[in-house]
């Protein structure tokens, strides 16, 4: 009767609407920053570093205890070589090294976080793979640090080298390349390894002093700011001198932001030009009036060009024409940032060097 | 004795407009709250379609055949098998887990539960101290001890190993005897024929108990025809039973049991135990005083009462609630991943952390828990309806 009638009006009302909202929600190929409110990832371009620079706070994430890398002190600021080149980014991004979310993440979900736009940029000693590249959607920028992987055992185990450990536990942090090099190793060496993944260092610190490890495996690197914080002591553990993978670490941004990516890159090689140029942050101002007019491009100050005119170069990667100066006057260059964390752990500069000292350090040309 | 007055008049029908009419507008409502709902999850969706395509992550299951690049030990699982088999190997540990843990958690909590409603005054106490002080603790605080406190403390180094003679216990595993070079299903037959053959020498006693009206003695009868049974059958098949022993760092021989899953284990069964406990004494107190009563009158001991009256009934009422402890159970495992525990949690954390899309990963262990919990649950209906009060 006319109850049916007005029944089917309506539902047939009812499916006209939800059409009309499945269009909308189809259209997911276009850039589409109107239909999807998410966080970032905009995905044409420019639009997160903007966004960065309108917002004036760089987020950025990191850990909270890896010594000389990441650590938070009791006065709730972050220490740390990786720590350093967060407020480098900020500092050439927002003229202001201070202007940084520091957010502490675990391992396992450092790249969620990259993807859900919590964060801008990773720095949190991460290694460029490429799976990471590709299916994690992360861009990986100038390597900061190259590492490898390495083995820590206890002063009194007997082991002298990785191939003397047959049948033993092997802790390592979870979700990361050391678990899954821990496992090759073991394959190519023959060796029985059982590879137990925590999510904390604090387990793993637990795990190994009770002796339920017979060795940690972490990046060189890592293992020698832990090698410092064992309760009873740097002589109660042995660093294994085997160094089993390639483990470049450095900033990564999600895929698809292509002028952040740039401008941490050329973060980066600012540090390490710096340093190239002997440019520290106590000697910068000097370097302002330098002869050398690639001094002064690369520092954001005037020189005269062919036509006779005073200007700066704007290489066009948007960013301030004098953010180079400003890493360098805030944080410092890329050796000054090594010796304040790393060299107090004991580690050398190694291949860490620059590439004219034997080292894998070389930044492209700022012009 | 007047007929009630009829009339041959036609009369009108009543008719409520439609916006007044109760029927149209109940439908109105719920077609419109389904399609708003599912305009809503089509903007999530297309949503995520959009973030993830921006960024190259892929939406799709392709990540199952990757290789793991992540070991598992104690499973045949080496870094080039696929992300799938890692995949099996979780759920596999979870339900290992989620069943043992189900069956002692039942057994303790039933004890101490019992034990609340005691006579004795100690253990009265004592099983109200318990069940206040567990009940009351967060479970992932309860695990943080067992595996930091009970495992990596108390229990040795592999050096200075506990050696029980058939139980070596160290803090990177409990080695017990276990057999070997035989199937393990055939040893499980040979037991699971000896139940059955308890059950049938049961029968037969109860039936020769009617009859003649002598003592049924099913215990003894039954309890001799099961070590029978089972040790014969043992003996026929002759497996060879392994010792466990201390080989340089490792626990060779027997078979090792992960300190992880035993502390993952134990603080699952100690939390849902305190749980049980609860309902198990409320069930207790919800059966009528009258049936103890009777059961008392008819000179049955405090054990007969307890066993063959109350307790029946009481679990009856328990089951309900005992379902959902035990779905608290299989979810709680889920804490395992924090304690090296290779359960399916952890496997999707790895998985993920190595390179598997997130939402992916994630959406297919969420469908296996919810998998394992509709099956679960639907064993408790089957039990609650078997067992029910048939109500007229």
């Amino acid at each position: 009767m006319k109850t049916k009638k007005l029944l089917v009006v309506l539902t047939a009302l009812m499916l006209v609407l939800a059409a009309c909202s499945s269009d909308d929600g189809s259209d997911t190929t276009e850039g589409g920053t109107d239909a999807t409110e998410a966080p970032s990832g905009g995905g044409d371009g420019g639009s997160l570093l903007a966004e960065v620079m309108d917002r004036g706070e760089l987020k950025c994430g990191t850990r909270d205890a890896l010594t000389g890398f990441a650590v938070l002190t009791a006065d709730g600021d972050h220490v740390g070589f990786d720590s350093d080149f967060c407020r480098a980014i900020a500092a050439a991004l927002l003229g202001d090294a201070e202007a940084v979310d520091h957010v502490d993440l675990e391992t396992s979900d450092r790249f969620t976080a990259l993807q859900s736009g919590q964060i801008d940029v990773l720095v949190r000693n991460t290694t460029w793979t490429a799976s990471r590249d590709g299916s994690e959607g992360a861009t990986f920028l100038a390597t900061t640090f190259y590492d490898g992987q390495g083995m820590m055992v206890s002063a009194d185990s007997g082991f002298a080298g990785i191939e003397d450990m047959d049948g033993v536990i092997v802790c390592v942090a979870k979700g990361t390349t050391t678990e899954g090099n821990a496992a090759a190793t073991a394959d190519r060496l023959g060796l029985e390894w059982e590879v137990r993944p925590f999510d904390d260092n604090d387990l793993i610190q637990e795990a190994f002093g009770a002796g339920q490890c017979d060795g940690w495996s972490a990046d060189f690197g890592a293992l020698v700011g832990i090698r410092g914080d064992q309760p009873d002591g740097p002589e109660s553990v042995l660093l294994l001198p085997e160094v089993f993978s390639k483990e470049p670490l450095g900033p990564a941004v999600l895929d698809g932001n292509d002028e952040l990516a740039q401008a941490v890159n050329w973060v980066v090689f600012a540090t390490i030009q710096a340093e190239e140029w002997g440019i520290t942050t106590a000697n910068v101002d000097d370097f302002l009036d330098s002869e050398d007019s690639n001094i002064r491009k690369f520092l954001g100050a005037t020189f005269t060009d062919g036509d006779g005119n005073e200007t700066t170069l704007d290489a066009g990667l948007g960013l301030p024409a004098d953010f180079a100066y400003q890493v360098i006057k805030q944080v410092g260059n890329y050796g000054e940032i090594f010796d304040r964390h790393l060299t107090p752990l004991g580690l050398e500069r190694g291949v860490n060097a620059l590439w004219f000292d034997g080292g894998l350090l070389y930044a492209p040309p700022y012009r | 004795m007047t007929a009630p007055p009829t009339t041959k008049a036609p009369v009108p029908e009543a008719r409520t407009p439609f916006y007044r009419n109760v029927k149209v507008l109940a439908w109105a409502f719920q077609v419109t709250v389904f399609f708003v709902v599912l305009a809503f999850l089509l903007w999530l969706w297309s949503n995520y379609l959009t973030n993830t395509a921006n960024s190259g992550i892929p939406t799709n299951f392709d990540f199952l055949s990757n290789p793991a690049s992540f070991a598992i030990p104690g499973a045949e699982f080496d870094s080039n098998e696929s992300v799938r088999n890692a995949y099996v190997i979780g759920l596999m540990n979870t339900i290992r887990i989620s069943i043992v843990g189900i069956i002692l958690a039942t057994i303790l909590g039933t004890l101490i539960g019992i034990g609340r409603l005691s006579k004795n005054w100690i253990v009265r106490k004592l099983s109200t101290v318990y069940v206040e002080a567990i009940r009351n603790t967060p479970l992932l605080v309860i695990m943080t001890f067992t595996f930091l406190g009970v495992v990596l403390q108390v229990m040795p180094t592999i050096e200075e190993a506990w050696n029980l003679g058939f139980i070596i216990v160290s803090n990177r595993g409990i080695g017990v005897p276990w057999y070997s070079e035989v199937s393990g299903a055939a040893l499980f037959a040979v037991v699971a024929l000896a139940f059955v053959g308890w059950w049938a020498v049961a029968k037969w006693r109860h039936g020769v108990s009617e009859r003649t009206g002598e003592l049924a003695r099913v215990g003894l009868y039954g309890g001799l025809t099961f070590l029978l049974i089972w040790i014969v059958g043992w003996w026929l098949i002759g497996p060879t039973f392994t010792l466990p022993m201390i080989d340089g760092r490792q626990l060779e021989g027997g078979i090792r049991i992960d300190p992880s899953y035993f502390s993952v284990l134990i603080a699952l069964v100690i939390y849902t135990a305190s749980q049980i406990a609860e309902i198990v004494r409320g069930s207790i107190q919800a059966v009528p005083v009258g049936q103890g009563e009777a059961a008392s009158a008819l000179a049955l001991s405090g054990f007969q009462r307890m066993s063959l009256i109350v307790l029946p009934q009481a679990m009856r009422i328990a089951i309900p609630p005992l379902g959902n402890q035990y779905l608290n159970l299989i979810k709680n495992s889920s804490l395992g991943a924090a304690f090296a525990y290779f359960e399916l949690t952890n496997v999707t954390q790895i998985t993920v952390g190595n390179g598997s899309p997130a939402v992916p990963a994630f959406f297919l262990a969420l469908v296996f828990y919810v998998a394992l919990s509709f099956i679960t649950s639907a064993f408790v209906n089957l039990a609650n309806r078997r067992f029910k009060l048939v109500e007229r």
